[in-house]
């Protein structure tokens, strides 16, 4: 799909965002929605003033902006030529679809087997399988992060750790 | 006065108060680069532990750690663009480019001794300022408040120069998530879908890890590379550097930290409007607002200077009428309790040595945690050049063990992942992630203050109330400042154009 097509599937997606937002508000009294629902109607006009605006094609479309917390701002390669768009394109989608994998594993993982078994699983398994280091090493560094990471949020922070559902099954 | 000033600095001179400082500050410190656990997380902690001891020392521990919680969130702003909480959040701006840029000791280290200047000018002017601030803060309503949250708002407008609607667009959603939750006003569930987790709303830190913290380690992991790649980007700054920015600076550090203390004074602002402030006033007061966002020094010293002031600002409503000026006060006004200090007028008076004693806790404090920050900045600046494959696996554990430490509630960690995929679409089609935090955090403000405004003086309160006009006057100007400035700059480059 070329980026323009995301763009635009991005801007669908937002004002069916919005659009909900308008429908649910039909529910609320009017104190509740007196600041929401006007907001929702902006934000259509926003996003198709966006979309108008990016598919007429003109030269001076909505540029980058110029304060942000992107990372892009001042990226630049070995020869100083700034990062383009493409390079980061060019790292494909199966990337783009391991970031969103690991993510969702790691998740899942919290919620099947606990919070401090899933770091140092997460851990071991990122650190041997990305060969960043030997199985030993992984092993240990995994072990020293979960051992600090119980100490700090347990027993300095008295957080009551999540077992996971199956621990829940097993007892 | 002189009494009260030296009386408090003599209740803080006794080992026990010496002692509880220190390990207050170092407690602060690893609590702030902790993600998602700020100040308000670092004093309740230390709650059940300040029973019994001398209230100079009592202070002292509490007091010290909240400060250095504050330079704790800028250090994992300004080297991974992960702000601790919702403060540290004008950091990333211009603290992570310079990071980029090979200049990370020189912007910790501009960012401690900005702390550190705002603290002490912030604590030396609430010193002197603190029998004018009582009539002025009684002088404001909430309609005043909300003039102020839309002073907020249209920092966006400096932030979104250029693609103003997808930034206006990131903002109306960040303030339309804020609403999910059970409203405070009408006590409607809104966007819950009857899920009782969401009747508490979105956690603002566990959507700040996720928005930030999570979508980069993604970002990170598709890349492959480290933040910085020493082979390519060398660290050629140094600590002095940063340290001399600072003081190079001086005006905007005193410009920044006046705002920092004006809105602690304000009950209810807290930290994270007046670092955005901050920003924006260094950006729009700049003779070169261009270089902003792309690594200056300026937009590191402002936000520092302002939040190292604005807790001395705090400080002045919890003590002179009970009324917290943030969440962190809130929780000192329950210090307060146990420790049998009654806020209110005499505060002011006959227990002066005792604010006096805060004072100088801010102080010495700041003074601590720089010291420390600059010996310790010239490690932390090697952190971002850690390889992609150690950083993903670890940082993405603490973030979600952090996710679900904020409220011991498992579907937050959910959250942190479901901001982490939008933080990331975000970045990648470029809706401003920095728009949606501050739509996030003005939100809730500006819907109570417009329900209490009309409550109170009727839908045209702006009538009723001369002061909020003339902050809505203020707000407009400042609104369009940046357009102003922008088509001047247009005009000046075309008729620079014509002559050639």
């Amino acid at each position: 799909m070329s980026r323009n097509a995301q763009d635009n599937l991005i801007s669908v997606m937002l004002i069916a965002v919005f659009g909900l937002v308008i429908y649910l508000c039909q529910d609320f009294g009017p104190r509740a929605r007196l600041i929401p629902l006007p907001l929702a109607v902006f934000g259509i006009v926003l996003t198709l003033a966006q979309l108008a605006w990016h598919n007429l094609g003109r030269d001076d479309a909505p540029p980058i902006e110029m304060i942000s917390v992107d990372t892009r701002a001042i990226t630049a390669n070995a020869e100083g030529q700034p990062r383009t768009e493409r390079t980061e394109e060019q790292l494909g989608q199966w990337g783009e679809a391991g970031a969103y994998l690991i993510v969702a594993l790691l998740v899942g993982m919290i919620f099947t087997v606990g919070i401090f078994p899933t770091v140092f699983i997460f851990t071991a398994a990122y650190l041997i399988l990305t060969r960043y280091c030997t199985v030993v090493r992984g092993l240990v560094y995994s072990a020293a992060l979960t051992v600090s990471v119980y100490l700090l949020f347990v027993v300095a922070l008295d957080m009551q750790p999540y077992h996971g559902l199956l621990a829940a099954w097993l007892s | 006065m002189i009494d009260a000033i030296s009386a408090g600095l003599l209740a803080l001179l006794t080992p026990q108060a010496v002692l509880f400082l220190f390990l207050g500050v170092i407690y602060g410190l690893v609590i702030g680069i902790l993600p998602g656990l700020g100040g308000v997380v670092a004093m309740a902690l230390l709650l059940p532990f300040t029973y019994g001891f001398e209230t100079a020392a009592t202070l002292a521990l509490l007091l010290g750690a909240h400060i250095a919680t504050i330079w704790g969130d800028s250090v994992t702003s300004i080297l991974f663009s992960v702000p601790g909480s919702a403060k540290g959040l004008a950091l990333c701006f211009d603290g992570y480019p310079m990071t980029k840029q090979g200049k990370a000791k020189r912007a910790l280290a501009a960012s401690a001794t900005g702390a550190l200047l705002g603290g002490i000018i912030g604590a030396v002017f609430l010193a002197l300022c603190i029998p004018l601030i009582r009539p002025v803060i009684l002088a404001l309503g909430p309609s005043e408040y909300l003039m102020m949250a839309l002073w907020g708002l249209t920092v966006i407008a400096t932030f979104s120069e250029g693609s103003l609607m997808k930034g206006m667009t990131a903002s109306v959603l960040g303030v339309l998530v804020a609403f999910i939750g059970t409203d405070v006003v009408t006590a409607t569930p809104r966007f819950t879908f009857g899920n009782e987790f969401l009747l508490d709303g979105i956690s603002f830190p566990v959507a700040m890890i996720g928005l930030f913290a999570v979508s980069e380690m993604m970002k990170m992991s598709i890349r492959g590379t480290p933040i910085i790649d020493r082979s390519l980007v060398r660290e050629d700054s140094t600590v002095w550097e940063g340290v001399c920015d600072a003081f190079h600076h001086w005006w905007l550090v005193v410009r920044s930290s006046l705002l920092g203390l004006w809105i602690g004074v304000l009950p209810g602002v807290g930290a994270s409007v007046a670092g955005l402030a901050a920003y924006a006033q260094a950006a729009q007061t700049s003779k070169t607002p261009e270089r902003f966002g792309k690594g200056a020094v300026e937009g590191v010293i402002a936000p520092d200077a302002t939040m190292g002031a604005n807790e001395g600002g705090g400080l002045m409503p919890t003590l002179a009428f009970g009324i917290p000026g943030g969440e962190s006060m809130a929780i000192l006004l329950v210090a307060f309790i146990g420790l049998g200090i009654v806020p209110g007028p005499d505060m002011l008076t006959k227990n002066l040595d005792v604010v006096f004693s805060m004072v100088w806790i801010i102080v010495l404090a700041n003074i601590l945690v720089t010291i420390i920050g600059l010996g310790i900045t010239p490690w932390l600046a090697r952190l971002p050049s850690l390889q992609a494959n150690l950083m993903v696996p670890m940082v993405l554990s603490v973030c979600f063990v952090g996710a679900y430490a904020t409220r011991g509630r498992i579907e937050d960690v959910v959250v942190a992942a479901v901001f982490g995929v939008v933080g990331y679409l975000m970045d990648k089609y470029r809706y401003s992630r920095a728009n949606f935090v501050i739509g996030m955090v003005l939100a809730v403000m500006i819907e109570r203050n417009l329900h209490i405004s009309i409550n109170l003086y009727g839908a045209d309160f702006l009538l009723d109330r001369p002061i909020a006009l003339a902050m809505l006057i203020f707000v407009v100007v400042t609104a369009a400042l940046p357009f102003w400035r922008e088509r001047r700059r247009k005009r000046a480059a075309l008729r620079a154009g014509g002559v050639a």
